[in-house]
């Protein structure tokens, strides 16, 4: 099919087509910096979807759940691998992303006769002593966007910026303390959420109301539950990932 | 894929780093697994020999009310050479156990290593902690297969393993203690423990404490266990010339680390400064 460029393109374009449809109603993922570390929350069903990738390093993805499952153990044995035989401070997010992720992501998206990976990827790393806490996104395709202030995956590059611009009208320059950027989260996954839903309907309209946040939020805690992921600075050991139970998640958000 | 979370088998299968037969472009990689940590040495041993075990050291561990207190001399020794004075024999494997070493420093400190490793990799990539069991057998397999080195008289180790499982409940001790032989046999769950050559002076110590002393040794505070652990170390250094004091000139204090449901806690320099004072 290489040989007939336009054949090739179209097939791409079909590729393209057809995992954004399938990512189109997944639960996006937040992720913002706090005083003492970085967050990443999402609301699920049953499957964990925020994951410990090494001490400094957590992912969360919207997709395929088998495609997640093994590009997250890709990246997590690397990481492992890369420690041991090294050291824990060696293992970088940059290298991981760039040499590892990015480019397998690329070959499936482009061999257009295997499968493709269903999938987009938000990593964080915290930052070691002077170095700065970064988000990597990292789209089916290969393609890699790298922010400090804050990051969102969601199900199509649209409900992704009004995400980004709901965050960008509530954030200001301080860094939030853990309650408060829990908050923020959610709320800015419920933007996404309700965005993914409406789409179909009504695609041009992304305003989205403090009454439709608060509603969707309601919804969807019947079925599903907040889930937060947290690289805190402050934790002893080398580790700095915990999940937040749900007791924290709760007593965070009833904080004023 | 590894889909067991088993770390050495991670390190050995070369193809490991693939996703869908596409080989990771992950510099060094290739190279990185081939040369992934070898299990020492494959030689063969000598078989019918004698097993000696250059264990020049004390390192101690005992239950008290709170959980586990384990600790371990400075000294490093080469035949009757003192080759440094601040080595650690007392190292935190992850946030509720930790492995005190005896023997061959390399083999020991590599054991350790691998330890660590393994915990942190099977509860990453199988989204749960390693079981107590799971993580025992983890050590028994590093040690039996450090077997060639040991039979040879150069890179035996024997350990004490000891955890807090958070899980137990409230209104139990948690703290577990397990020792080893050099093959890899756990013995489980004892109130004391000691190996290194210094541990014969002290064994029976620790036993006529337990069994008549004023205060048996689970039921004893922090304070009251670490004058208890800094006396039998004293004890210790008397008698065996490998295991080293309290060395007030220099300001160097024998590790001491405590093991509780919050984890592990490294006993200050201050604080066994104040303990002292009652051991002299």
């Amino acid at each position: 099919m290489r040989d007939l460029p336009y054949r090739w393109i179209e097939a791409i374009q079909d590729r393209r087509d057809y995992i954004e449809d399938q990512l189109r109603l997944g639960s996006p993922v937040v992720g913002l910096p706090y005083t003492h570390g970085s967050l990443l929350l999402t609301v699920s069903k049953g499957a964990q979807k925020i994951f410990e990738v090494h001490d400094r390093i957590a992912l969360s993805a919207i997709g395929h759940p088998a495609d997640i499952e093994r590009l997250r153990m890709l990246v997590t044995d690397t990481a492992s691998v890369q420690a041991f035989q090294s050291a824990t401070e060696d293992v970088n997010l940059h290298r991981l992303t760039h040499y590892v992720l990015a480019h397998t992501f690329k070959q499936a998206f482009e061999a257009i006769v295997g499968e493709a990976y269903i999938i987009k990827m938000l990593l964080v790393e915290i930052g070691n002593g002077d170095a700065a806490t970064q988000f990597t996104h990292i789209n089916y395709d290969g393609n890699v966007k790298v922010q400090q202030e804050a990051a969102v995956i969601g199900g199509t590059t649209e409900i992704e910026d009004a995400m980004q611009n709901y965050l960008a009208s509530e954030q200001n320059d301080a860094k939030p303390d853990l309650p408060t950027a829990l908050q923020l989260a959610l709320k800015t996954w419920a933007v996404g959420r309700e965005l993914s839903q409406r789409f179909e309907e009504a695609e041009d309209n992304t305003e989205v109301t403090d009454e439709q946040i608060d509603e969707i939020i309601n919804t969807e805690l019947e079925n599903g539950e907040i889930e937060v992921g947290v690289l805190d600075s402050t934790l002893s050991g080398d580790t700095k990932f915990r999940l937040l139970t749900q007791d924290e998640i709760q007593a965070s958000r009833s904080t004023n | 894929m590894n889909h067991k979370g088993d770390f050495l088998s991670l390190l050995k299968h070369k193809d490991t780093l693939q996703v869908d037969g596409e080989t990771s472009r992950e510099p060094n990689t290739k190279a990185l697994i081939h040369d992934a940590f070898q299990l020492p040495s494959q030689e063969k041993a000598t078989y019918g020999t004698t097993l000696e075990i250059p264990e020049a050291t004390t390192v101690v561990a005992m239950r008290y009310n709170e959980g586990i207190i384990i600790a371990g001399d400075r000294r490093a020794t080469a035949g009757t050479a003192v080759v440094h004075d601040r080595a650690e024999k007392v190292l935190p494997i992850d946030t509720h156990s930790v492995l005190a070493i005896s023997g061959a420093p390399a083999m020991a400190y590599e054991i350790a290593r691998v330890l660590k490793h393994s915990f942190q990799y099977f509860r990453r990539s199988q989204l749960q902690e390693l079981s107590v069991e799971g993580k025992l057998r983890t050590l028994s397999r590093l040690i039996r297969e450090n077997l060639p080195m040991a039979m040879q008289g150069i890179g035996a180790v024997i350990p004490i393993f000891a955890l807090y499982a958070p899980q137990t409940d409230e209104s139990k001790n948690g703290g577990k203690i397990y020792f080893y032989d050099a093959l890899g046999a756990h013995f489980e769950n004892v109130d004391f423990a000691t190996t290194g050559s210094g541990s014969i002076w002290i064994r029976g110590v620790l036993r006529y404490l337990d069994r008549w002393g004023e205060t048996q040794l689970e039921n004893m505070d922090q304070q009251q266990a670490t004058v208890t652990i800094l006396r039998l170390l004293d004890t210790a250094s008397e008698y065996d010339a490998a295991t080293s004091g309290y060395n007030a000139k220099a300001e160097i204090f024998p590790t001491l680390k405590t093991i509780t449901r919050q984890g592990i806690e490294t006993l200050s320099d201050q604080y066994l400064a104040e303990c002292y004072a009652e051991v002299t």
